[in-house]
């Protein structure tokens, strides 16, 4: 293999230690077939086109290059290559530069270090071969999984972009937590409002057409990488046509069944065809396979009470509930009764998971009595009872029916706990502080507790919730040590009946604005009406599945782990697979909006329409011959790059996935996996001649 | 079988001539220094633009990740006349492939028990974390490894 050396002097950076000529002697005494040259500023473009030329003229196959680090031109020299019709993997670099010249005193040294790396680099790079960029063709549409902030904000801005989207969000409304809160921080905005144009948009809009919304569906298997995913989806049946139906609500009153509203809680009932809530999009109601009579055996009332929607009108159905058909303007075909469960198909390049969050379950600490007393609520129960469309359509109530006169919002629950969770979610206090002014707004007279271990209320427009608090007399703000240490028990024994609450804490310094003051370390009782416990913000429930489905990996805290928390949290380690929002990490709306266009940067930046994807050849193969099929690459890829073949016994690596770190290859115990470029030959042989 | 006696014995009085012969003061030890791209090389690199002198000793050899280098690198080096290797890692949670450095200390702490039953000094093979910006911190752990193999002198040959 014709091999040629291009020494660079990079001005007399290197040449003022390494003398050239002296290495050239002893390169060429021990390498007797390979050119070598030395150049002024390799680098520059004079230094290019003599690289190139000199390639071309001289018929060179291999080429060394002693000069600068890798990190700052390896690519403009592999590029040089390129452009002399050399595959540009047959270069080795030497890092003669920041390795040798600029830190070795002595002169004599710095030479032979530097012959040595040079014979070291020709012994390897006549071993290397030529490697090829693959290219492969890619789907450049996505899959959006959960219709909350995060995956809305991503679904409408790719379609926007001209590329098709599938949203997949498994209840039956889109909007994700915010449409449930009728006012968000900081600055008391209706929360279905600040969706709504987006929402709009998304579902009616210019670029709708790009968007398919497949509510009460969830991800049921994924195959394929990078650029190729076959997403598979199981769609329970809504038993009402999206398409035909008007949203007008007249089936509602008339259905004689109800059933607890998940939406809100289990607080109120909901009839067997309702909507979720008032103003849920689409604008179209759903049906409770549960509890409709239709599915039941239980007969019910309606005129003909024969024949039937989306049935063929067989007998079958004769006798059944169509009480909501009759009612119906539209008439029977906007009911579905015969939908069944579907599998559906997308094929996507890429796939979002916006999957949301939900709160720790209070019950985990038992002293705080939640589910067990009347009047203990968790955040998003109270968001309800604030909320107009909610179970009290926004008066405040106790159990037994009366107005509270007093609070104590409990921040820090489950939170900065290492028996809980470690971590701050770095929303509860700002939900807090909004929780207090919606307070005061309704009952101007209410006394209010805020139980906190920390305050964190970060970002520029936090403060005005805070002050207001802070300026409020009827406000108390209590610093509590431990969150576990306190109790919430009904006054007088009466267990279950309502009425006072008597909550009792550690104080770990004194109380502002408090009239319950007592010393640090002191414990103290607080006697209120209702109880609003702030949680941690945790993995959503079906957070396990979804991530056994894609393989993507899970941190310590059961969220989907980042590819790197701080330059790549928008990534997950699989790769074109995205992150955006809660599911990754508890934040704020602001932020899983952010996230959301985030995560279609990577999309559109990754796979742009009319562009191949290109795979960086430094990978590892699998030499299927020598494989025992003993399978520890498999577990000590990170990137579940590597899978096994069952009927052929052996593993292979999917190129596209590998990330090239060479960890498989260590582990191998037949030598059955080469990692392109680095080789075990290639290093032997480094290793030969510099221990020479 | 007796026989090999006197020719052991004189074999080991070789090597005494040749302990003799070698002023310790004047070795100068070969190490291999096995860097990741992403962090030690870099790290490496800083102390070059930096122009911190170190020792030279040390011949360094690249590769993408610390969980790439085999231990069969590291026996190949001492077999070739290597007096020590270095293993040098990006800081734990900082690997470029996540989890490479931990499969790294693993080999390492396993191949320490190997190197071990063939004679070799445990503190001839070293294992340290460098980062991208620890220029300061890569020379110190040179010039620490260089000492310590030249206090412990060549490796035997057996």
């Amino acid at each position: 293999m014709k091999t040629a050396v291009y020494f660079c002097s990079c001005g007399t950076n290197i040449s003022d230690k390494i003398d050239p000529r002296t290495v050239e002697d002893a390169v060429k005494k021990s390498n007797a077939d390979v050119i070598f040259k030395t150049a002024g500023f390799l680098c520059s473009e004079d230094g290019k086109e003599f690289l190139r030329k000199d390639i071309i003229d001289n018929g060179i196959e291999a080429v060394v290059i002693p000069a600068c680090s890798p990190r700052d031109h390896e690519k403009t020299f592999m590029n040089v290559l390129s452009a002399a019709g050399v595959n540009p993997y047959m270069m080795q670099m030497v890092n003669i530069r920041e390795q040798i010249a600029w830190v070795t005193e002595d002169k004599e040294k710095a030479a032979a270090k530097a012959i040595n790396y040079i014979n070291a680099a020709i012994s390897r790079v006549m071993l290397q071969e030529p490697l090829e960029k693959r290219e492969i063709d890619i789907c450049s549409d996505a899959v959006v999984v959960g219709a909350g902030p995060a995956g809305l904000k991503a679904a409408l801005s790719l379609a926007e972009a001209g590329r098709k989207v599938t949203v997949v969000e498994k209840s039956p409304t889109i909007g994700g937590l915010p449409v449930r809160y009728e006012e968000i921080f900081p600055n008391m905005e209706c929360g279905p409002c600040m969706l709504e144009p987006i929402m709009g948009e998304a579902l009616h809009g210019n670029a709708s057409g790009n968007i398919e919304f497949l509510t009460l569906s969830e991800i049921e298997g994924v195959v394929g990488s990078y650029g190729n995913f076959t997403v598979k989806i199981r769609r329970s049946p809504r038993y009402v046509d999206t398409e035909k139906c008007i949203g007008c609500a007249e089936c509602i009153a008339p259905c004689p069944v109800s059933s607890k509203n998940p939406f809100n809680c289990g607080m109120n009932d909901r009839k067997a065809i309702d909507f979720s809530f008032a103003g849920a999009l689409p604008n179209v109601p759903y049906v409770n396979a549960g509890v409709c009579l239709r599915f039941n055996g239980g007969e019910g009332g309606g005129k003909e009470n024969a024949g039937d929607a989306g049935d063929n009108g067989d007998n079958e159905n004769a006798g059944l509930c169509r009480l909501c058909i009759d009612a119906c303007p539209v008439g029977e075909e906007a009911f579905k009764f015969g939908e069944k469960e579907e599998i559906l198909e997308r094929n996507a390049g890429s796939i979002i998971l916006a999957t949301g969050s939900s709160l720790y379950d209070c019950r985990n600490i038992p002293s705080l009595g939640y589910a067990k007393i009347p009047d203990v609520y968790n955040s998003i129960e109270f968001e309800r009872m604030l909320a107009s469309n909610g179970p009290t359509e926004g008066s405040i109530k106790t159990a037994d029916g009366g107005e509270p006169q007093s609070f104590a919002i409990v921040h820090c629950v489950g939170s900065l706990d290492k028996n809980h969770k470690d971590y701050c979610s770095g929303i509860c206090c700002e939900y807090a502080f909004k929780f207090n002014h919606i307070i005061r707004n309704k009952i101007p007279s209410a006394k209010i507790y805020h139980l906190y271990k920390e305050m964190v209320i970060p970002g520029k427009e936090s403060g005005g919730l805070y002050e207001h608090a802070v300026e409020d007399k009827n406000t108390v703000f209590i610093r509590v040590s431990d969150i576990n240490g306190m109790t919430v028990k009904e006054e007088g024994n009466k267990e279950g009946e309502g009425g006072k609450k008597i909550v009792s804490y550690g104080l770990l310094r004194s109380a502002r604005n408090s009239d319950h003051y007592c010393a640090s370390g002191d414990n103290g009782n607080i006697s209120v009406d209702l109880v609003i416990l702030c949680p941690a913000v945790v993995p959503g429930k079906d957070m396990d599945k979804l991530a056994g489905i894609l393989e993507v990996v899970k941190d310590k805290n059961g969220f989907f782990e980042e590819l790197h928390g701080r330059t790549d949290a928008g990534r997950s380690k699989i790769k074109g697979v995205y992150l955006a929002g809660t599911c990754h990490s508890p934040m704020d709306i602001k932020e899983a909006m952010s996230e959301g266009m985030a995560a279609v940067g990577y999309v559109l930046s990754g796979l742009v329409v009319g562009r191949k994807l290109s795979i960086d050849p430094l990978s590892a193969v699998v030499n299927q011959d020598i494989c025992s099929g003993c399978k520890v690459c498999i577990g000590v890829c990170p990137y579940k790059a590597v899978s096994f073949d069952e009927e052929k016994g052996s593993s292979s690596v999917n190129e596209l996935l590998c990330q090239g770190c060479g960890t498989c290859v260590a582990a191998c115990p037949s030598s059955a996996i080469k990692a392109n470029q680095f080789t075990n030959e290639e290093i032997f042989a480094e290793i030969g001649i510099m221990t020479a | 079988m007796q026989s090999s006696v006197p020719a052991n014995e004189e074999k080991l009085d070789n090597v005494k001539d040749i302990k003799k012969e070698i002023n310790l003061k004047d070795f100068e030890p070969k190490i291999i220094g096995f860097l990741c791209n992403w962090c030690s090389y870099a790290g490496a690199d800083k102390a070059g633009s930096a122009q911190k002198p170190y020792s030279p000793n040390v011949n360094v050899i690249k590769v993408m990740c610390s969980g790439r280098i085999d231990p069969q690198f590291i026996l190949k080096a001492f077999e070739k006349g290597a007096d020590g290797v270095m293993i040098l890692a990006c800081h734990p949670g900082d690997c470029h492939y996540k989890e490479g450095n931990y499969r790294a200390v693993q080999r390492h702490r396993l191949l320490l028990r190997l190197l071990g039953q063939f004679g070799i000094e445990k503190e001839r093979c070293r294992f340290d974390y460098v980062s991208a910006g620890e220029g300061d911190r890569f020379v110190a752990i040179i010039n620490e490894t260089v000492e310590t193999v030249k206090k412990l002198g060549p490796l035997k040959k057996v």
